[in-house]
């Protein structure tokens, strides 16, 4: 998995590649929690993102419930295995997506 | 490495030893070098100024030779003429003696009275006798001089006794009288005692000499009438009123000169005597330009062929000549002259030139000698040396390589011994000490020390990762056991109703590699009432685990508590949510199905779609309403759903470790694969469904590993 973060005036957008499993959601958890601090508001890169696993949701529901309280969340380009996912889970629920 | 002699080939041992070999080769080959150059140098000057000598000697001592030649044969060939003059001058100064008596005698006749004389006596012979001769035909009587020379008689005999070079003296008249005085009278009477006749007196050479001189004359060198000795007569005339009377003389056998000069040749250096006619009278030598002839025979050497000699002899005839080098007889001759003034002779010496390099030829031969012996000592001594090099070189050799050696071997030991001593280490014996064996004060006891300190901290390191493997076999012995409790707490006996013939339920959960957060339930909530779980916890490992845990169990009561799908899965929501820090959650699909009619009520909090078989039909997705996970967010709501599982019909339910099992090309296994599977042998028991499902998993995951459980539930209405 590799991540890269830009930052526009408050709003951060991170591109993530890869899986997103129990072994590299750690990472992206740590990147996200330093991310907080920096930006308003946050915006998911999904275009290269091959497979989310449940502890990936995980850092996802985290993100959300800290950047629901300032300037928001949101996903973009999820491809269709990782909506399906989103849709199973019930994340769709309390995610943004576009 | 080999070892060989106790030598490590190729090791720090031998390459010492090699350097040190190499250095004292380098070493004793400069010395050999400049040692060969040094003696041969020393050879060459030795040559040299062993011809520089030679050659000075041989200047030096011809030189010396010639000086000492020229200057003791000069000296000496004066004083031997001086010597023989004096000789000549005595006798000479005789005869005048006589001369002036016998002129006094016969020009005062009548003053002197007539003295009787005789006729040899024999038994005189011995004592100096005046004694009367005459030749034949000479009658004395008639004489008028015999009275008169009669009065010589005492003077001659005087003389004679007075004078002992003298071995006669006598008067001789006109008239062929003989008056003489001797000691030899018995020669002159035969053995019949007859007075033996002489010549005639006036023919005698020394008279006629005189006669013709008019002065005193020497006459050449005669044999002796009687004795045959080597003699020569001094004589002189007399006259009376101009008129010849007689002639006086006196007689010396030259004894001592012709003994002197025979006497002289002695190596290669000789005396001779020459006369005023140019002719050597007297010399030691048989042959040759210089040995003396009877005067007849004698060639005058004024008018020799080689001039040189000619010329040196009439020098030598009236004056003292210096030292002249001739060639006589093809020898070289050192030559030196002097004349006796009285007889006007000549006396010469003469030394032959090879003779006096003699000295320096001895000298050279045993300088050469010496030379040879000191070149020989020399040479020997630079042999010697050579061996002494060569010894020298070796015993430095032997020497060099065995302190080489020595010193290597203190160097290599306590290496060799480190080694060993690494090499033993193994087991509990790990402990790599300080010995006094490497206390060398070099970098092998800093290695040393490095390595007693490394092995201090791997026998330190080692007791800690055994400390920790401990510990870790410790917590994964734990994690086993929790693993297993976790299982245990599932239920896990089947047939799990065998009272009841209404349904079949099975289910199984293998986990990934270590407790993990799936789980499924099934409980009989009444008799009728069949209630069931599936879920997925977030996460891995021990705090899925206890996550797990507290969410079966919430579940598990608030459904028997009686509520619907929906309220439980609320409730528990709400339970989760109240102490979750962590953000954990679980999917969960829980439904509760009326035995009897098959109906089927449930809410999915984000759980995979169940799969169901209708009677005689195929196994298919049911797309069901979806909530959100539980534990994620406070106060969520669930929707429930219901549907009715025919008899003969099958629901399967199973978590994303069955669709998400990857294989090696990193594919998933997908719904598809899983519809196939349970399609493959749709109408088999739920334990054969779930055996069908695992083989097919494990058949498209080959070696890859898997990271998720495989936990799947089936029940089927009989």
């Amino acid at each position: 998995m590799e991540i890269r973060k830009v930052n526009n005036a408050g709003k951060m957008t991170v591109s993530i590649s890869g899986r997103v499993d129990t072994t590299t959601a750690p990472a992206l958890e740590t990147e996200l929690k330093e991310s907080f601090n920096e930006c308003e508001a946050l915006v998911i890169d999904f275009t290269d993102v091959e497979y989310i696993s449940s502890a990936g949701l995980r850092v996802l529901l985290s993100a959300q419930k800290v950047m629901g309280k300032k300037g928001g969340m949101t996903l973009i380009n999820v491809s269709d295995d990782i909506m399906e996912i989103f849709e199973v889970t019930g994340f769709t629920d309390i995610l943004t997506i576009e | 490495m080999i070892k060989k002699f106790g030598i490590t080939i190729g090791g720090l041992q031998q390459k010492i030893l090699n350097l040190v070999l190499v250095f004292i080769i380098v070493i004793s080959g400069v010395y050999l070098a400049v040692s060969v150059y040094q003696s041969r140098v020393l050879s060459a000057t030795v040559g040299e100024a062993n011809e520089e000598q030679h050659q000075s000697i041989e200047q030096v001592s011809d030189a010396t030779m010639e000086a000492v030649v020229a200057s003791s044969l000069t000296r000496q060939a004066a004083m031997e003429a001086y010597i023989a003059n004096d000789m000549f001058a005595e006798v000479e100064s005789n005869v005048l003696t006589l001369q002036s008596f016998a002129t006094g005698l016969y020009n005062n006749a009548d003053n002197f009275d007539s003295h009787p004389v005789s006729y040899p006596d024999p038994s005189m012979d011995g004592t100096p006798t005046a004694q009367l001769q005459h030749a034949e035909g000479v009658d004395p009587d008639n004489s008028e001089t015999l009275g008169l020379i009669g009065n010589m008689s005492d003077v001659m005999l005087a003389m004679f006794k007075s004078c002992d070079k003298l071995d006669s003296c006598f008067i001789g008249t006109a008239d062929g009288l003989i008056l003489y005085v001797d000691d030899r009278s018995g020669s002159y009477v035969d053995e019949n005692g007859e007075i033996i006749k002489i010549f005639d007196v006036t023919h005698r050479p020394w008279y006629t000499g005189a006669v013709e001189k008019g002065d005193v004359y020497f006459t050449g060198i005669e044999l002796d009438t009687s004795t045959g000795i080597a003699g020569l007569v001094c004589s002189a005339p007399v006259y009376k009123d101009g008129e010849l009377v007689a002639v006086v003389g006196a007689d010396i056998f030259l004894t001592s000169i012709d003994e002197y000069v025979s006497r002289s040749d002695e190596q290669g250096a000789f005396v001779c005597v020459i006369n005023d006619e140019g002719k050597v009278i007297f010399s030691p030598k048989n042959e040759g330009t210089f040995s003396a002839l009877i005067s007849s025979e004698a060639k005058d050497l004024r008018n020799s062929e080689n001039s040189e000699l000619a010329a040196f002899v009439t020098k030598s005839l009236s004056e003292q000549t210096g030292l002249e080098t001739i060639t006589v007889d093809g020898e070289e001759y050192y030559l030196t002259g002097a004349p006796m003034g009285t007889v006007g002779w000549a006396i010469v010496n003469a030394v032959e030139k090879q003779l006096t390099r003699q000295p320096t030829e001895m000298m050279l031969a045993q300088y050469k000698d010496i030379n040879e012996r000191s070149t020989e000592k020399f040479e020997s001594g630079v042999g010697k040396s050579k061996q002494t090099v060569f010894v020298m070189t070796f015993v430095i050799l032997v020497l060099a390589t065995s302190s080489a050696l020595f010193v290597a071997n203190r160097i290599v030991k306590p290496v060799e011994r480190m080694t060993t001593r690494m090499a033993e280490l193994s087991g509990n014996d790990l402990a790599f000490e300080m010995e006094d064996a490497y206390k060398t004060g070099d970098e092998i006891q800093v290695l040393a020390e490095s390595f007693a300190k490394l092995s201090k901290r791997t026998v330190m390191y080692i007791e800690q990762i055994t400390k920790i493997t401990a510990e870790k076999e410790r917590i994964g012995a734990e994690l086993e056991l929790a693993t297993r409790i976790q299982a245990h707490m599932l239920p896990n006996i089947f047939p799990a109703f065998p009272e009841r013939a209404e349904f079949d339920i099975f289910a199984s959960m293998s986990p990934a590699k270590e407790v993990g957060g799936d789980f499924y339930d099934f409980f009989l909530i009444d008799d009728d009432h069949l209630g069931m779980v599936m879920a997925d916890v977030s996460g891995k490992g021990v705090p899925a685990a206890l996550f797990m845990m507290m969410s079966k169990i919430l579940v598990n009561n608030f459904a028997m508590m009686g509520g619907s799908p929906a309220k439980v899965l609320e409730q528990t929501n709400t339970q989760i949510c109240k102490n979750n820090e962590e953000e954990m959650f679980v999917t969960v699909w829980f439904g509760v199905m009326e035995i009897s009619t098959g109906k089927i009520t449930a809410a999915n909090a984000g759980h995979e779609y169940p799969i169901i078989k209708k009677a005689n039909g195929k196994f298919e997705l049911f797309k069901d309403k979806h909530g959100f996970v539980v534990g994620g967010m406070e106060g969520m709501r669930y929707k429930e759903y219901e549907f009715t599982l025919e008899r003969g019909g099958t629901l399967f339910l199973y978590t994303d470790g069955v669709a998400e099992a990857t294989n090696a090309k990193n594919e998933l296994f997908g719904t598809e694969r899983m519809l196939e599977a349970l399609n493959s042998e749709p109408e088999a028991a739920p334990k054969t469904l779930l055996s069908n499902m695992e083989k097919a998993v494990d058949g498209f995951v080959g070696e890859a590993p898997q990271f998720d459980d495989l936990t799947m539930l089936s029940v089927k209405l009989l």
